[in-house]
C-alpha cells in the first residue's frame, strides 16, 4: 500500500473528471474525515486516513482490500474505473441517464444502453462524455459514455448506441472473483 | 607677600596633570585605549558611584592625552596632528583563518620528491644582444625563433618546413597543455562533486560509455541473460522507483492533490485556447464531416474542383 505517484493522481484525476468533473474536490477535500487513495496491488483504494493506518499494519501479501476500490492501473498504465466506485461517482454526477425498466436488464448484463431504452437524459451532454446511468427509479445502475451529443441523439434509430457500456452493478455478480 | 593662598587655590582649578595610581594605567596609544589594572577601591564605589566613576575616567583620559603630546607631531591645515605608533594589543581575527589551498599535482609530486621551489625572474639574460629580455610576454625570449628574421633549416627537412610556424606551435601546445593541467587542478581541488562530473568532458565521456555499454549488454536475444560473463564484469542496476512514504499526514496529500488538480484544469484551458475553434457557433469539425459526409476536409477540396469518379464510387459503397 503506497501513496499515488503524481502521474499516476493525473491519470486517475482525468478519468474520475470524466464522470464528476469539478466535484472530484469534494472527493478529496472532504469536511467529515480526512480520505485519502491509495495504491495497493495496482488497484486504487479511496479510504479513510484511520482505517489507511489500521490498514498499514498488515503485511502486504496479507492484505486483501481497504476501503473503497475505485478501479485498478492497467500493465500500460491506464485506469480502469470498477462498479464499486459507483456510490461516490452516483452521488456527485455531472451528467446522468434514466434507462426504462425494460432496458434494465440488458445493461446489467453488460450491453450498451440503445436508445429504445432511454428514459431521459441530461440536457446538453457533449459526445464522450462518462455518465452515470439510473433505472427510473432513480437507482444507480452503472456508468457509460455517451456515443452522441443529446441533440444529435433525437436523429437516430431505435437501436442505435447511445450509451457505451462501461461498468454496471452485475459486475458484482459476474466479476466477483477479480473485482476487489 | 604670601601667594601659598593663590596657588592653592590654583592648583585646586587645575587638578595635576600627573595620575597616580598603585599600579600605572595601560596606555596603548595606537588604539586610544587606556586599560586600569588597578583594584576597585571598594569604600568609595559604595559611598559614591558617579564620583568615582567620574574620577576613573579622568584619571583613564589625563593619562591618555599626556601620553598623547609626548607623541611626534605633523603640521597640517587643521593644526598640529599626533602621530600614532602601531597599537599593541593583540586584537583576535573577526574571521577564521583562510584555509590553505589544496596543492596542485606538481606540488604534490615535488614535495613527495623533496624538490625545491625556484622562484624564476621575469626577465633573462640574452648572450646574444647582451641585454635583459622577458621571459615571455612582449618581445618574449619563448617568442625568439618566431620572430627572428632568419631561421637555420635542419638538413633533412620537408621542402615546405616552417621553422616559424612549428616553433609557434610547439609554444601554443605549451600553453595549452598548461591550461589543462590548471582545469585538472581546479577540478581536483573542488572535489568528486556531482557539479564536476556533468561539466567535465571526460566523466561525461566516461557516462556516456558506461550507459552505451549497459544498453549492449542487454541487447541481445536473451536480453544478456546467457551472455558469456567477462571476470569482474558487475550486475546492472537500474534506477530504483521511488514513493512517497505511506504514513505522512494526510494534509499533504490532499494540498498536492488539490494543486495537481488546479494545475490540470490550467494546463486543460491552455490546450483548450490553443486550436482557434472559430466562433463557437458553428462545429466546424462536425460541418465539414457532415459536408464531406464523413470523407473529411480533402476530399472535399477534391470533390469542389471537379475530383474524380473513382472517390465517388467510393463514397457511394459507404
Amino acid at each position: 500500500m503506497r501513496p499515488l505517484t503524481e502521474d499516476e493522481s493525473k491519470t486517475l484525476f482525468t478519468k474520475l473528471t470524466n464522470y464528476i468533473g469539478k466535484n472530484l474536490i469534494h472527493l478529496i477535500d472532504r469536511k467529515d474525515e480526512p480520505y485519502c487513495f491509495r495504491l495497493h496491488k495496482d488497484r486504487v483504494y479511496y479510504v479513510s486516513e484511520s482505517s489507511m493506518r489500521l490498514g498499514s499494519s498488515i503485511a502486504r501479501p496479507n492484505l486483501v482490500s481497504l476501503g473503497t476500490c475505485f478501479g485498478k492501473f492497467s500493465k500500460s498504465g491506464k485506469f480502469k474505473l470498477h462498479i464499486s466506485s459507483l456510490d461516490y461517482i452516483a452521488q456527485y454526477a455531472k451528467y446522468k441517464v434514466w434507462i426504462k425498466p425494460n432496458g434494465e436488464m440488458p445493461f446489467l448484463y453488460g450491453n450498451h444502453v440503445v436508445k429504445a431504452h432511454l428514459g431521459r437524459i441530461t440536457e446538453d451532454t457533449p459526445e464522450h462524455q462518462g455518465l452515470v446511468v439510473f433505472s427510473m427509479s432513480d437507482v444507480p445502475l452503472g456508468f457509460g459514455v455517451t456515443a452522441r451529443s443529446t441533440v444529435d441523439t433525437r436523429k437516430m434509430d431505435p437501436t442505435s448506441i447511445i450509451v457505451f457500456h462501461q461498468a454496471d452493478v452485475g459486475e458484482y455478480l459476474r466479476d466477483e472473483d477479480t473485482l476487489f | 607677600m604670601d601667594v601659598s593662598n593663590i596657588l592653592a587655590s590654583h592648583a585646586a582649578k587645575y587638578q595635576s596633570v600627573t595620575v597616580e595610581k598603585e599600579t600605572s594605567l595601560d596606555v596603548d596609544v595606537g588604539y586610544l585605549t587606556v586599560v586600569d589594572p588597578n583594584p576597585i577601591d571598594e569604600d568609595s564605589y559604595k559611598s559614591n558611584l558617579e564620583e568615582h566613576l567620574q574620577s576613573l575616567a579622568r584619571d583613564g583620559i589625563q593619562s591618555l592625552l599626556s601620553s598623547l603630546f609626548t607623541l611626534p607631531t605633523k603640521s597640517s591645515d587643521d593644526g598640529p596632528l599626533a602621530q600614532l605608533p602601531p597599537p599593541k594589543i593583540q586584537l583576535p581575527r573577526a574571521k577564521p583563518l583562510p584555509k590553505p589551498k589544496p596543492p596542485t599535482k606538481w606540488e604534490q609530486f615535488a614535495a613527495a620528491k623533496g624538490i625545491q621551489k625556484k622562484r624564476k625572474d621575469r626577465k633573462e639574460w640574452d648572450e646574444e644582444r647582451q641585454e635583459w629580455v622577458n621571459r615571455w610576454g612582449k618581445d618574449g625570449k619563448n617568442k625568439q625563433t618566431e620572430e627572428q628574421w632568419i631561421t637555420e633549416v635542419p638538413l633533412n627537412a620537408d621542402v615546405d618546413y616552417d621553422p616559424r610556424k612549428v616553433a609557434r606551435e610547439e609554444r601554443k601546445a605549451r600553453v595549452a597543455k598548461n591550461e589543462k593541467q590548471r582545469q585538472g587542478n581546479l577540478a581536483r581541488a573542488q572535489g568528486p562533486s556531482s557539479s564536476v562530473a556533468d561539466t567535465n568532458p571526460r566523466e561525461q565521456r566516461k557516462k556516456e560509455i558506461t550507459k552505451s555499454l549497459s544498453s549492449a549488454r542487454i541487447s541481445t536475444a536473451s536480453m544478456g541473460r546467457f551472455d558469456k560473463k567477462l571476470e569482474g564484469e558487475k550486475k546492472i542496476r537500474g534506477v530504483k522507483r521511488k514513493f512517497d512514504a505511506n504514513e505522512q499526514p494526510v494534509e499533504h496529500e490532499k494540498n498536492a492533490s488539490l494543486a495537481l488538480l488546479s494545475k490540470m484544469e490550467s494546463d486543460a484551458k491552455k490546450t483548450r485556447a490553443a486550436p482557434p475553434s472559430g466562433d463557437g457557433v458553428v462545429n466546424v469539425r462536425k460541418a465539414v464531416r457532415f459536408a464531406s459526409k464523413g470523407q473529411g476536409g480533402i476530399a472535399l477540396g477534391r470533390e469542389s474542383s471537379g475530383g474524380s469518379t473513382k472517390r465517388k464510387q467510393g463514397a457511394k459503397r459507404r
